[in-house]
């Protein structure tokens, strides 16, 4: 099963990836793709609880920066050190290598509703 | 609005946005990668949005003198001047170059988001002067061919001219009528080509083709807007706007001082050259990793004294530069340190010399 199968995405592009209760957050190939060269990513506070659809992250590429939200409410777990040193990995890989952040999930699945399937998340952008 | 170019960048998988009314390509492969193309080999980009404007008639060079703050009677034919459309309170209404063709027959390339206000504003300053203003902004297309190879391409497509750095010349290269200025926005040597449309087609595909000897590469609006930055050269609507003079976007260098004509706005530039300026442009490399954008405040000792015209990457220098208008005072000055507020926090920067950088002796002539 390739990641995209088990992914979970926002209409504002962030997406979520649930394995044995863990859950990951990072932003989809097509989020990528608009950005263009990622040059730059400020990553939030371990510990730190949003609120689904709160700014949690802000992501910039060479020609702006923009906002990343948060899918569904959480409790930032871990970060991704490793893109905060080297953002041009989102470029080659958003999923395995370039995630943002995980959490621990404070909301109920109620928030899930509005996120959609990969294939539909694709078909609704196009 | 599409460039007479719109299918190549569609066939070339440009990304494409508006820009001041026309869709144009930001980029085809990388900025980053694009941008460093310039520096080292050669990119050629679709620059055909600007207007241009030629002004015709037996009092041409008197009524520049009127609309710009610069000496039109030093231009000799061929030769072309940097300079800024003021209007009556010396604020920027646009930035020019002003090319002398021949005798009383001047042409001015103008920016995009500007030729209806310029149009209007050039028209307004007719009455008096025995002149023609002839707007062939969308007769015309523009290529503009930059980078350190610019020469050697160039040369390959047959170009045996030997111009120095602001001319411009009548061609025949590729058996296409054509003017050929070295002029561009990169801050590297380079070339604008400017052909009727029918024809640009035709030569994009020749630079594109011939050019693979020396790693050419088109390149969109979003490198053009970096090369331009490292290169400290002002936008409009950035770094210059109608409340802003010359004097203030320290562009004092391309005004003649004591040599140019009455123009509109005369008395306020030459008050400000005289007795300074309240504010003044100054260079920031970010010490963070973190990016000044248009419009993020600037704090000197904890006090509001600025605000950032354009900031982003600069893809040379591997750091992040911005420019901004802070009070003129002299503590802030070369070495200084400030702060730039970025979402609600303090990033210090580092004041740097204008250009970040500077690529001397840049136009290559014939050995």
């Amino acid at each position: 099963m390739s990641i995209t199968e088990k992914i979970l995405c926002s209409k504002t592009h962030e997406y979520l990836l649930e394995e044995n209760n863990e859950y990951t957050i990072g932003l989809t190939d097509y989020a990528i793709e608009q950005l263009g060269d990622i040059v730059f990513i400020e990553l939030p506070e371990i510990g730190t609880e949003y609120k689904k659809g709160e700014t949690f992250a802000t992501i910039e590429s060479v020609k702006a920066a923009s906002e990343i939200y948060m899918p569904v409410s959480g409790k930032i777990l871990e970060i991704n050190e490793e893109i905060a040193d080297s953002p041009e990995i989102l470029n080659e890989d958003c999923y395995e290598k370039g995630w943002l952040v995980k959490i621990e999930k404070t909301g109920d699945d109620s928030e899930l509703a509005d996120l959609l399937e990969y294939e539909d998340y694709k078909e609704e952008i196009e | 609005m599409q460039t007479y170019l719109h299918e190549k960048h569609i066939g070339l998988k440009a990304k494409m946005v508006d820009f001041a009314g026309w869709n144009m390509p930001v980029q085809y492969s990388s900025i980053l990668d694009e941008h460093k193309n310039v520096r080292e080999n050669v990119g050629v980009f679709d620059v055909s949005h600007m207007g241009e404007v030629f002004v015709i008639g037996k009092d041409a060079e008197e009524y520049l003198n009127k609309i710009v703050p610069q000496d039109i009677s030093k231009l000799s034919d061929g030769k072309a001047v940097y300079c800024q459309l003021t209007n009556y309170k010396g604020g920027i209404i646009d930035d020019l170059i002003i090319y002398k063709l021949k005798n009383t027959t001047y042409l001015i390339i103008c920016n995009a988001s500007r030729v209806d206000e310029d149009i209007n504003w050039m028209a307004l300053n007719q009455k008096g002067y025995d002149i023609n203003l002839d707007n062939q902004s969308h007769n015309l297309s523009l290529i503009a061919v930059q980078g350190p190879k610019s020469i050697d391409l160039m040369h390959k497509l047959g170009y045996t001219a030997d111009q120095n750095s602001f001319t411009i010349i009548e061609s025949n290269l590729l058996n296409i009528p054509m003017y050929i200025s070295r002029t561009g926005y990169t801050g590297e040597d380079g070339f604008e080509l400017l052909v009727i449309n029918e024809y640009v087609e035709y030569l994009w595909d020749k630079i594109l083709e011939t050019g693979k000897e020396f790693n050419i590469k088109p390149v969109g609006l979003g490198a053009r807007d970096t090369l331009r930055l490292e290169a400290a050269m002002p936008l409009y609507g950035n770094e210059l706007d109608e409340t802003t003079t010359p004097v203030e976007a320290g562009l004092s260098w391309s005004i003649p001082k004591d040599k140019f004509g009455n123009c509109n706005g005369k008395k306020v530039i030459m008050e400000q050259i005289e007795n300074g300026v309240s504010k003044k442009l100054i260079g920031l490399k970010m010490l963070d990793k973190s990016i000044a954008r248009h419009e993020y405040e600037v704090y000197y000792q904890g006090e509001k004294v600025g605000i950032v015209t354009s900031g982003g990457v600069s893809p040379m220098l591997n750091a992040n530069i911005a420019m901004a208008y802070v009070n003129n005072v002299k503590e802030i000055c070369t070495g200084s340190i400030v702060q730039v507020m970025i979402r609600e926090r303090l990033h210090d920067a580092e004041v740097v010399k204008l250009p970040f950088i500077n690529k001397k002796n840049k136009v290559t002539r014939r050995k």
